[in-house]
């Protein structure tokens, strides 16, 4: 079953990642996004991380897609572009991906998925917390200067031009 | 039961540059909420002491034992310490060069001044890596902190193009390297860099494991292309000349060289502690491939180039292939035959190859390249006036025509930059050259060696053909003169110095740089 669930949800996440680049209206590529967001959400609680699986959907499915639909929104982007056209740049980079896909096509056929079998108090958010505070207090204080770095930078790319 | 980690002072020693150069960033972030006058002058102060005390701090842990601290999470090395010096006299410099371009377009923000700092710190954060999530983090404090640099004067369609090219591809690179540290978590099952090489040992040994060696290959492929954007190695270099010329000038000497420095340094450490334990070749074929490519390709790229701002974003690609050269010998093992242009030449077959002496040179060029390039910018960016940004003519090489007439002390700065540039005796540029060849030759690596004396001799053409200008053209007739300022003087006095002493006296850094080949590999 869970397996099953994989693929499903494996395939639909490609399926609406492709949508996002595919599409040629922004509104479409946005809701192909929140698509996106929704079954790697499932995909998280499948691996039983459902505390980041609640925050996907909570944080990107929610709060940020909102924003982008409200700019997209503001920027009224009505008119669609046109057909994508058949550059050099773009036959260059569609043959790099098939050969970065065929390698990791390769690099992952040895590996299946199977049921995983953590421990209880894997991906609750206590021992998330645990974690956070002990063993991964080097990564979570330079989170904290990268959200600080993140928000000047912000200021400084949206006030009007200098 | 939760049980709190106990942390020492030494596992803050190797932090203390990282963590004045945040601090700095914040006064003077809040300095702007109490300005009571127009004056901003003590800003670009402010930074200059925070880098110079960064500078001294990293300076005082050149000399320790190689550990891992802070739960393996972060290292305490020479080469650390020895990067991060470094990077705080880049950014340092960077600001110095600051004040009097910001002033001449009424751009003074503490924002600027702060964002380069955190940058700083990040890049600092970055070389003492030895964990590979804290190392993306870190990359991103760097790379967050450009973005906002590049985008900070948005006048005209290049600024605008060159802010948006970098985030989208900057931004692509970090998930095409994240996306390989994901691939080799799955390989080796453990993100701490140590235990990854060791792991990866196995995997290349027992036969078990055979199964997850392409995926271990797909993996470092992917890191390897992720840093090799933000070193700008060819192929992918693209966005660098766009970037180098859109960007503001004192922020493309700080590009130029601290971060280029920074992600050399973190590359540098990654696949020194991981390339232990895979077999072959593989890594060597890598880096001498990129090297052969980034040395021809940047090279050639920068010889028709009218505009100076871009022909040096090319040169600072055919640097960084140079650089190259110097990695790929650190990846050729005792034993190793591989023949050809990119190979080992059969005459240093059997050669042993000495890594501490690869990495005094990568760090000595690294220092090199710094000084040099940020005062090039520097020269470039005095002479350039608004009200040419917009035609894109800002940086054409007539722009330098009879400087020496009319600003002889500039012209001779300029032309010490240039000749270091090409790596010309007796300049700085001239010996970091060297050091890497050496080591190169030693490890047997004849060929590229070759290719990169060739390649300098086409470099010298392009360099020179700015003193030239600068020397034997007559200025025009309403050319432009770059505005006295103290602190830009400052700087291109300082680099203009370094950059003759380190090519003179290379000894002086001595017993300081023959730390630098110290690096914690971790057990």
């Amino acid at each position: 079953m869970t397996t099953f669930l994989f693929y499903f949800f494996a395939i639909l996440t490609v399926v609406a990642a492709a949508g996002v680049i595919a599409a040629r209206s922004p509104m479409y590529s946005a809701m192909s996004l929140v698509g996106t967001f929704f079954c790697l959400a499932a995909i998280y609680a499948l691996l039983l991380a459902h505390t980041i699986a609640v925050l996907q959907v909570l944080v990107y499915a929610g709060a940020i897609m909102v924003l982008f639909l409200f700019v997209i929104m503001l920027l009224s982007l009505g008119e669609a572009v046109g057909p994508a056209k058949v550059t050099f740049p773009r036959v260059v980079g569609g043959i790099a991906s098939a050969v970065l896909f065929a390698f990791l096509v390769v690099a992952a056929r040895p590996f299946v998925p199977v049921g995983a079998q953590p421990p209880p108090s894997f991906g609750t958010l206590q021992s998330i917390g645990a974690q956070l505070y002990t063993q991964w207090l080097a990564p979570f204080e330079a989170v904290s200067l990268r959200v600080l770095v993140a928000r000047v930078g912000a200021v400084v790319v949206a006030k009007s031009r200098v | 039961m939760l049980t709190l980690p106990t942390l020492t002072s030494t596992d803050f020693l190797p932090l203390w540059p990282a963590l004045i150069l945040s601090a700095g960033a914040c006064l003077v972030l809040l300095s702007e909420v109490f300005l009571s006058s127009a004056s901003r002058s003590f800003q670009p102060l402010l930074t200059v002491i925070a880098t110079v005390l960064g500078a001294l701090v990293a300076a005082a842990t050149v000399f320790s034992v190689p550990t891992g601290v802070f739960g393996g999470f972060v290292v305490l090395d020479p080469f650390g310490s020895l990067v991060s010096l470094v990077i705080c006299i880049g950014v340092g410099l960077s600001a110095l060069l600051a004040p009097a371009f910001l002033r001449g377009r009424q751009a003074e923000r503490g924002e600027f001044y702060a964002l380069l700092l955190f940058g700083g710190a990040g890049m600092s954060l970055l070389v003492l890596s030895n964990e590979l999530i804290f190392l993306f983090i870190n990359l991103e404090i760097l790379s967050i902190a450009t973005y906002a640099l590049a985008a900070y004067l948005r006048r005209g369609p290049r600024p605008a193009e060159a802010g948006f090219k970098y985030f989208i591809l900057g931004a692509f690179s970090s998930a095409v390297l994240l996306y390989g540290a994901a691939l080799l978590f799955g390989a080796t099952r453990s993100t701490l860099l140590p235990q990854m090489g060791a792991e990866l040992a196995r995997i290349f040994t027992d036969p078990t494991l055979s199964d997850r060696q392409p995926l271990a290959y797909c993996g470092l492929a992917l890191i390897g292309a992720g840093f090799g954007f933000k070193i700008a190695a060819v192929p992918f270099h693209m966005w660098t000349p766009d970037v180098y010329e859109g960007a503001p000038t004192p922020v493309t000497a700080m590009m130029s060289a601290a971060v280029k420095a920074a992600a050399f340094a973190a590359m540098v450490r990654v696949f020194l502690v991981l390339g232990r334990g895979i077999p072959g070749d593989a890594l060597l074929t890598g880096f001498s491939t990129l090297a052969f490519l980034t040395m021809i390709g940047g090279n050639l790229l920068a010889l028709p180039q009218r505009n100076v701002k871009r022909m040096l974003a090319y040169s600072s690609i055919s640097h960084a292939g140079y650089l190259l050269v110097g990695v790929a010998s650190l990846f050729v093992k005792s034993g190793t035959t591989k023949g050809g242009v990119l190979g080992v030449t059969a005459l240093a077959a059997g050669a042993t190859p000495d890594t501490a002496g690869a990495l005094r040179g990568i760090l000595f060029y690294l220092l090199a390249y710094t000084v040099t390039t940020v005062g090039a910018f520097g020269v470039l960016g005095a002479l350039e006036r608004r009200d040419d940004e917009v035609r894109g003519f800002a940086w054409d090489l007539d722009r330098l025509a009879g400087l020496a007439q009319r600003k002889p002390a500039w012209a001779v700065a300029m032309a010490v930059f240039m000749l270091s540039l090409g790596g010309i005796p007796p300049m700085a540029g001239f010996m970091g050259k060297l050091l890497i060849f050496r080591s190169a030759v030693d490890a047997g690596l004849v060929g590229l060696v070759i290719v990169g004396v060739l390649t300098s001799a086409v470099g010298a053409y392009y360099y020179l053909r700015v003193v030239v200008y600068m020397y034997m053209r007559p200025a025009p007739e309403a050319g432009g003169l770059p505005e006295r300022n103290l602190s830009t003087e400052l700087a291109l006095v300082l680099s203009t110095v370094a950059v003759v002493v380190l090519g003179v006296l290379p000894g002086i850094t001595g017993t300081w740089l023959s730390r630098g080949g110290s690096v914690f590999l971790g057990r």
